[in-house]
């Protein structure tokens, strides 16, 4: 692939902006079939946890409206197992491999990025302090000085690179990326799922084992890009845009309004090869759009 | 600490996502549709009890792919098979505008998904099936009884079953679907209708229970139903000793692994249970193994 397509995000260098995100594609392996991993620009495994989850009661996801209903609840066997069954295989494939990781505080953020700190195949580790699942809604994320302190806790026991994926849950998420960057991180994912719930009335139940869940494909790109543009005018460090992303139009409008990279989510779920063939389509855009480099066209938007 | 090995038995990593024609769309009873799609590399690949993920392309509502059981393959002038056909009953958004999809027009699919059924036991076998759930046994019966082979390279049962039997329920008889393809394939059908429409009056359940009181050695089960149902045959089945398969059907995103939606509760050696993913470890789980709880 070109060079053109080449991302710097602070101390993490991408081959490409197009990224899958965490929870969205397995542990890779899942993909095999479906994903060429090396034109990838990268790779983001389903979130690890210190300790192994069982996750959430069934169900765990509902279809609503253009969009989709989670509760997995971070179901994952733990750290010790992602080393051991997992991390040789991703750091196999040939492209760049962030991991995820979700503690229930700053200690246990510190201690599984030092742990995964000693693997320098690792592209980046992204802290996962966003999943709406796992806390009744008590996010971590939702604090500017827990998100700074968590970040600063992670970059002093950990050399690689760190990545905020941040909670749209907030009041002001311009003031929470400000935190995070206060903290070091080198970039921002925005956003993880906003919070909602599906109803069977007839029953009068909710239709999700966990009640509430995280919304999350097309219908979140128009807030998701908001928060995305809102952040670009503020904050200073990179973002990589998240929400709802399905095709190339989609992967433009958020480099637009100011994400030097994307992640691919949902649509992986109902399109598998998308993410594969989006690198490709972006190689055109960029080509047709006169550019030489695709960072030409990142926070281009017009404004009056 | 050692990890456990990674056993996953229905990822399968020749499957392929392709937008393919449907040469074929029929009715076969009420709500009941027979949809037909050109897809060799996919039908070359299939066994049953293996499912594929059909949508509607570039259409984002809805949105997800819904997962529909190998119905059979149909095969081309060379007898080699040309594309796989799934049957699905009405029940909501995705298969309402399903139904509304013509001859011609092009659907989304990726598969093969999931490990199938093992390979047709020698001795009896009996396919239990409850509502919608009789679509996965037209494909086993035909293997089993000789009439056509499946997968690649071609599987090979190690011999014939003696006896083959559909016990099949459903509510009422307007929703009995592919009796025609049943009988063609040479199956001993027994009916049961919750209003006695048509076969015994009650449950399948009621079926299975008789024919398993007919002592024949080495009776091996297949079902496919309802939970509730499928609780009830597993039970029968282990008060009298006999293997029996259940085919899971539980929402799914994906159905390849990565979502972690379609979880059901497995047994794990030290007798409590751990979630695992139905579309990856299934959806074909021997009964005993699950925690029916």
């Amino acid at each position: 692939m070109s060079s053109r397509l080449n991302v710097e995000l602070n101390r993490l260098s991408l081959a490409n902006p197009i990224l899958v995100a965490s929870g969205t594609f397995g542990y890779a392996r899942e993909m095999a079939a479906y994903a060429n991993f090396s034109k990838l620009g990268g790779v983001i495994p389903k979130t690890i946890t210190p300790q192994p989850r069982a996750g959430n009661p069934t169900p765990r996801t509902v279809e609503t409206a253009s969009g989709m209903l989670n509760s997995i609840g971070l179901d994952n066997d733990g750290l010790d197992a992602f080393i051991a069954k997992h991390l040789d295989y991703l750091l196999s494939l040939g492209t760049a491999v962030i991991a995820n990781i979700a503690g229930q505080n700053a200690d246990e953020f510190a201690a599984m990025a030092e742990r995964l700190g000693q693997y320098d195949k690792l592209a980046a580790i992204e802290l996962n302090i966003s999943c709406p699942n796992v806390s009744h809604g008590v996010d971590y994320g939702t604090d500017p000085a827990k998100t700074t302190e968590v970040i600063r806790r992670v970059r002093e026991a950990c050399p690689l690179p760190i990545i905020a994926k941040l909670t749209p849950n907030v009041t002001s998420i311009v003031q929470i990326a400000q935190a995070a960057a206060d903290g070091g991180a080198d970039a921002v994912s925005l956003v993880n799922t906003f919070q909602g719930m599906a109803i069977n009335w007839r029953k009068r139940t909710p239709i999700l084992g966990n009640v509430i869940g995280g919304l999350s494909g097309p219908a979140i790109k128009p807030l998701a890009l908001r928060m995305v543009w809102q952040v670009s005018q503020k904050v200073k460090i990179p973002i990589i845009g998240v929400g709802g992303i399905s095709n190339i139009d989609d992967v433009m409008e958020f480099l637009v309004a100011g994400a030097s990279a994307v992640q691919i989510g949902t649509a992986n779920f109902f399109d598998p090869t998308l993410a594969t063939r989006l690198v490709d389509q972006l190689d055109e855009v960029v080509a047709a759009e006169g550019c030489r480099h695709v960072s030409e066209l990142v926070g281009t938007l017009k404004t009056k | 600490m050692s990890a456990p090995a990674i056993s996953l038995p229905g990822c399968v990593p020749t499957a392929c996502q392709q937008a393919v024609p449907i040469v074929a769309h029929d009715q076969l009873a009420k709500g009941t549709f027979r949809l037909r799609l050109a897809c060799p590399e996919i039908a070359r690949q299939a066994i049953p009890g293996q499912f594929f993920m059909i949508r509607e392309p570039n259409r984002i509502d809805p949105l997800l792919g819904r997962p529909f059981a190998l119905y059979d393959t149909y095969l081309d002038a060379q007898g080699q098979p040309a594309g796989i056909e799934v049957v699905y009953l009405v029940v909501g958004k995705m298969t309402s505008l399903m139904s509304t999809w013509r001859v011609g027009e092009l659907a989304e699919i990726w598969g093969p998904l999931g490990n199938g059924f093992p390979l047709p036991p020698a001795g009896r076998l009996l396919l239990v099936a409850g509502g919608i759930g009789q679509t996965p046994f037209l494909a086993i019966a035909r293997e089993a009884l000789g009439g056509r082979q499946y997968g690649q390279p071609l599987r090979q049962p190690a011999g014939q079953p003696q006896q083959v039997t559909l016990c099949y329920g459903v509510r009422s008889q307007e929703y009995l679907a592919g009796l025609e393809d049943f009988s063609s394939v040479g199956l001993d059908v027994q009916i049961a209708t919750d209003n006695g429409t048509r076969g015994h009056h009650g449950y399948v359940t009621d079926l299975l229970r008789a024919q398993l009181d007919t002592i024949v050695p080495d009776t091996t089960v297949y079902c496919c139903g309802p939970e509730p149902m499928m609780h009830a045959v597993a039970k029968l089945c282990a008060e009298r000793e006999v293997t029996c398969y259940l085919s899971l059907e539980t929402p799914m995103a994906c159905g390849f692994g990565a979502c972690f939606s379609c979880v059901t509760k497995v047994r794990q050696p030290d007798e409590t249970w751990d979630y695992r993913r139905v579309c990856v470890e299934g959806p074909i789980f021997k009964a005993t193994d699950l925690y029916l709880g």
